[in-house]
């Protein structure tokens, strides 16, 4: 931990206007990258997980408003920026891997140009002839320089993932956020391109924000992790603690369906029980309906932050060491 | 793409077949002989009968009436006008089609061009009262009585200020000591029309396709000049006022005609837009940093503009049944004028003709607009 | 496949009135859900009001022609307005509207009109509804030879200018307003709605339920008509606005052109107006013109606009976030 991390998410909460009422989608996040780590954000889809790294951009739909926190990239509140402002930050400081690669690219342009679109658009960015820095760009992520001028619908769903790649490197970015990087692709490519990402970022020494459903994906290529349930981090820590020794038991319940890290243990089988209803969420531990350990405090008050190291999580009942051995 | 624009000609082609055997069909299945209808009208001299009956095998069993009637449709021959005596169908259609070409092209391309713009600049400004209000608007422009909307036009702008004639093709005081036909001089008008504006559009494509620098300001500056150049060579010539007399009884009805349409492309490039904007790519190119202008414009626009392109083959015979109104207020003797007078004096022949060459006008219009979708929709260039 | 087949569990087989009865139940409470999504949309409430406006006055005429208005001189096609000294009289308090060249009184020719504007209009929905579903369901069915043939039928319908057609058949044959009702609802019928209920048959048909009725015997028949077309309503009873308004609208034009066999309607009353030399002389005999042709517009459009506003609660692509 030498000088100011990179970015720096404080007390950040994100309610979402619906018909049904207001719903709280991030719930006082808060967390930080330093430059060159990869942080792993992982949860069931609708925690809040996704609203999180769009919000970092500000590029939340209208009918979501950022309630209150601070979002800061270097020291600068990237939320009390204005509108302008803001813009000069998008891409050139901070890309994004979109979650459907398939249709983050436009189908009526070709797919060189929507690249040299984005380097226009920061010309301080590169030097560079843009042309010249696309060549580079598809070389870096493997991909023919014969595709550069072919439309998207011609290239194959990994093809359209390297190019999204591509894309989010092509102004040096300071930070990516992936979020569901490798979703829609097979097994196969999805392992391939993961660990081409992750070699990337190793060489150039960028930050990154993995989002994903996926407690594979976040093992594979994250350095710091962070669970996220109903709108909360419940758990974080360096990855090899949490993998190892989580202490919330809803981290256990997501890698249960992992157990080349966790080993034998299989006290939970599975995750029972639907997502919670953000319009009502439980009382006390959101997570109690569902816990197998919840006691009668979890469903009354919020838990307590439960440390051990650098890793902490918010839990009535962690486990005792000796479970642990 | 040539395999597909091939396919869709043949498509077309075998459309056209079938539209001219639905309007055998029609023909036909009135009550009473056809055959009566067509000959003994009492207009009609006892020789012109003859040919008349001669021409469409009147006399012969429906199955090789049938073959006569394709003939001529492909001929071109739809016998003589009860109502324009002793001129052909051919002839008096061959007069009014180009006339309606150009009321019905000038149209569509303005209240096209017009309604894609406001619908993009209101579905960009979801909810409030300008939505409200412009929806509100374009539905009463959609559903407007339209024969009473061209009056209140003719009210309003020609017969109280005065700007424009009150209906009518010329003013037959100006043409008493013409050089030249009215039709010839149209005619004529249309084809420089023709030629200028592919002169136009040859450099926007070329200027847009090669990434010229200031592309935009060649593009402006070609349109004016050719405006400029077309509008002081008519000028210098000795029919320059009649040009202006045919150009002046075209604007009102033009404008009235792009009114009315402009208002459903305009709702539907609304929804068309909302419905992209949900879109990751959309998302992805503000993530990039572009103002929301590029957004909107290059990005929303551009792919909200697809469906809307593909939805003009519903509104070509809207337009087209908005022509036929607007001409028959207006007395300007077009297709669609020439249909509802023969239809009023039970000229068959002519109101037969005139359909016929109204179904076939739509359904190359059709094609032109699959051609359009092809030039716009990468995906379907193979 | 073969598994998601398998029937549905019958163990304790529901009656068929209690099933009935919980369908009727959840559309009850379906039902509420949109109509508060269609009151939210504004102007879908601007339309239902106008058209019950008109509704009412139509349903006022026949109550109105046997107590307060004497038949000689309120009928809307032969009476005359002997009370007045010129024809047509502007406004006056026997005749709130003015009468029209003929001396026949302006309100009451609008309000008989209104009558048989909603009947043709009635008529022509049914008509394009039950063709257009039936076409529709019978394509997603089949599929195949099936399936082209009927949509290029439609591609030709869609093409053809409806207004023109209707111009020509009526030099060819008579036209009233039953046979003008028949024509829209057989061209937009096979047509339009055709094609954009085909569209949305198709996702139906991949549903389990059909899967399980063909499963457990059933005809193509009673597939469609008893699992397929239900599904269809709420889609085919949006277009049923839309085909009012083009009913509407053709037969104002058609009657405006003079080429309609009707005893009166706001189209004929227009078409009156110009035959008696008046149409240019807005400002001096508004109510020859204006009455009507607002009734047609404004008819129109209400359609329209209900027509829209159910497009949205049932597209929920189009819906406010």
């Amino acid at each position: 931990m030498s000088g100011a991390p990179l970015l720096a998410v404080t007390d950040l909460t994100v309610d979402y206007h619906t018909r049904a009422g207001e719903v709280r989608a991030v719930d006082g996040v808060s967390f930080t990258v330093e430059t060159g780590q990869a942080l792993g954000l992982v949860g069931e889809s609708g925690c809040g997980k996704s609203s999180l790294a769009l919000a970092l951009l500000r590029l939340l739909p209208e009918s979501a408003q950022i309630r209150q926190g601070q979002v800061l990239l270097e020291g600068v509140d990237l939320l009390a920026l204005s509108a302008n402002d803001m813009r000069a930050y998008r891409w050139n400081r901070i890309a994004m891997v979109f979650q459907s690669a398939m249709n983050a690219l436009d189908p009526v342009y070709r797919v060189g140009d929507q690249i040299i679109e984005a380097l226009e658009q920061h010309p301080s960015a590169v030097s560079q002839d843009p042309a010249e820095r696309v060549r580079e760009l598809y070389d870096l992520v493997n991909l023919n320089h014969n595709s550069i001028d072919r439309y998207p619908h011609e290239y194959s769903g990994g093809m359209k993932q390297r190019a999204i790649i591509a894309m989010a490197l092509a102004c040096r970015p300071d930070l990516i956020i992936a979020d569901e990087p490798t979703t829609a692709l097979d097994v196969i490519v999805q392992d391939r391109i993961l660990r081409e990402l992750g070699n990337i970022r190793r060489e150039l020494n960028m930050s990154m924000l993995y989002v994903s459903h996926d407690m594979a994906v976040i093992a594979e290529v994250s350095d710091v992790v962070a669970v996220m349930y109903a709108g909360k981090i419940v758990e974080y820590g360096d990855a090899a603690a949490v993998f190892k020794r989580p202490i919330h038991p809803y981290t256990r319940a997501l890698m249960s369906s992992f157990p080349s890290v966790t080993g034998e243990k299989h006290d939970l089988a599975t995750l029972s029980g639907e997502p919670p209803n953000p319009l009502d969420l439980p009382s006390g531990c959101h997570f109690h309906p569902r816990c197998p350990f919840a006691t009668d405090v979890c469903k009354e008050q919020a838990p307590p932050t439960v440390r051990r190291g650098t890793q902490w999580a918010d839990c009535w009942n962690p486990p005792g060491d000796e479970a642990d051995g | 793409m040539a395999a597909y624009l091939l396919k869709r000609t043949v498509q077309i082609l075998l459309t056209l077949f079938a539209f001219i055997c639905i309007v055998f069909f029609l023909v036909n299945a009135q009550p009473g002989d056809i055959s009566n209808v067509y000959a003994l009208n009492p207009e009609l001299p006892p020789d012109a009968k003859q040919r008349m009956q001669e021409q469409f095998g009147l006399n012969q069993p429906l199955w090789q009436q049938f073959l006569v009637y394709v003939k001529n449709v492909l001929t071109g021959s739809f016998g003589l006008s009860f109502s324009h005596y002793p001129r052909s169908v051919a002839d008096v259609i061959g007069e009014r089609l180009p006339r309606t070409v150009a009321l019905f092209f000038t149209a569509t391309v303005f209240s096209f061009y017009m309604g894609f713009v406001l619908g993009k600049i209101i579905a960009w400004k979801r909810g409030g009262w300008t939505e409200y209000a412009t929806t509100l608007g374009g539905v009463t422009l959609y559903t407007v009585f339209t024969p009473w909307f061209a009056l209140m036009m003719i009210w309003l702008f020609a017969f109280k200020a005065g700007w424009f004639p009150i209906g009518k093709f010329l003013d037959p005081v100006l043409w008493r000591d013409a050089p030249l036909n009215a039709n010839t001089l149209f005619n004529r008008m249309m084809l420089t029309v023709f030629v200028v504006s592919v002169i136009v559009f040859a450099i926007f494509l070329v200027t847009t396709r090669r990434r010229v620098a200031g592309a935009r300001y060649i593009q402006i500056g070609s349109l004016a000049a050719a405006a400029a150049v077309t509008v002081g060579i008519w000028w210098s010539t000795d029919v320059g006022h009649l040009a202006w007399d045919l150009i002046e009884h075209m604007i009102l009805p033009v404008l009235t005609l792009t009114i009315i349409s402009f208002a459903g492309t305009m709702l539907l490039t609304r929804n068309s837009m909302l419905e992209t904007m949900r879109e990751d790519f959309v998302l992805a190119a503000r993530a990039k940093g572009l103002p929301e202008k590029a957004v909107r414009d290059r990005h929303v626009a551009r792919n909200a503009l697809l469906p809307v392109v593909t939805s003009l083959v519903f509104s070509l015979a809207f337009a087209v049944d908005g022509s036929v109104i607007i001409e028959s207020v207006f007395s300007w003797p077009g297709m669609g004028q020439t249909l509802v007078s023969a239809a009023l004096a039970e000229d068959l022949p002519l109101a037969v003709g005139a359909f016929v060459f109204v179904g076939i006008f739509v359904l190359l219009a059709h094609l032109a607009v699959d051609v359009l979708y092809v030039y716009l929709d990468p995906r379907i260039r193979y | 496949m073969a598994v998601e087949t398998a029937p549905p569990p019958a163990a304790p087989a529901p009656t068929a009135a209690s099933l009935r009865k919980v369908r009727f139940a959840l559309m009850l409470r379906s039902l509420r859900e949109n109509w508060g999504l269609f009151v939210s949309t504004r102007v879908g409430m601007i339309g239902l009001v106008i058209i019950l406006f008109y509704l009412v006055l139509a349903l006022m005429h026949p109550i109105l022609m046997n107590t307060v208005w004497d038949e000689r001189i309120y009928d809307p096609v032969v009476g005359y307005a002997f009370d007045e000294t010129r024809q047509p009289a502007p406004p006056s308090r026997s005749h709130l509207l003015g009468t029209d060249p003929l001396g026949r009184d302006i309100l009451s020719q609008l309000m008989y009109s209104a009558r048989s504007e909603f009947l043709l209009g009635l008529l022509a929905a049914v008509v394009t509804v039950t063709i257009g579903t039936t076409v529709g369901a019978i394509a997603a069915y089949y599929g195949g030879v099936m399936d082209t043939i009927l949509m290029r039928f439609a591609d030709i319908m869609v093409m053809l200018p409806g207004i023109s057609v209707l111009i020509v058949l009526s030099a060819l044959i008579g036209v009233e307003h039953f046979e003008l009702a028949l024509i829209i609802g057989i061209l937009s019928g096979f047509g339009g709605t055709a094609i954009l209920l085909k569209s949305q048959a198709l996702s139906v048909v991949v549903k389990p339920y059909i899967e399980a009725a063909r499963a457990a015997g059933g005809g193509p028949v009673h597939i469609i008509f008893i699992h397929i077309v239900p599904n269809l309503l709420p889609l085919s009873f949006l277009f049923m606005m839309f085909t009012v308004t083009g009913a509407i609208f053709s037969e104002a034009i058609l009657s405006f052109l003079g080429l309609l066999d009707v005893r009166m309607s706001w189209g004929l009353m227009i078409h009156t107006t110009e035959a008696a030399g008046y149409l240019l002389q807005v400002g001096a005999y508004w109510w020859l013109i204006f009455p009507a042709s607002l009734s047609i517009t404004l008819l129109c459009s209400s359609f329209y606009l209900v027509g829209r506003a159910m497009d949205e609660v049932i597209n929920p692509r189009l819906r406010r976030l």
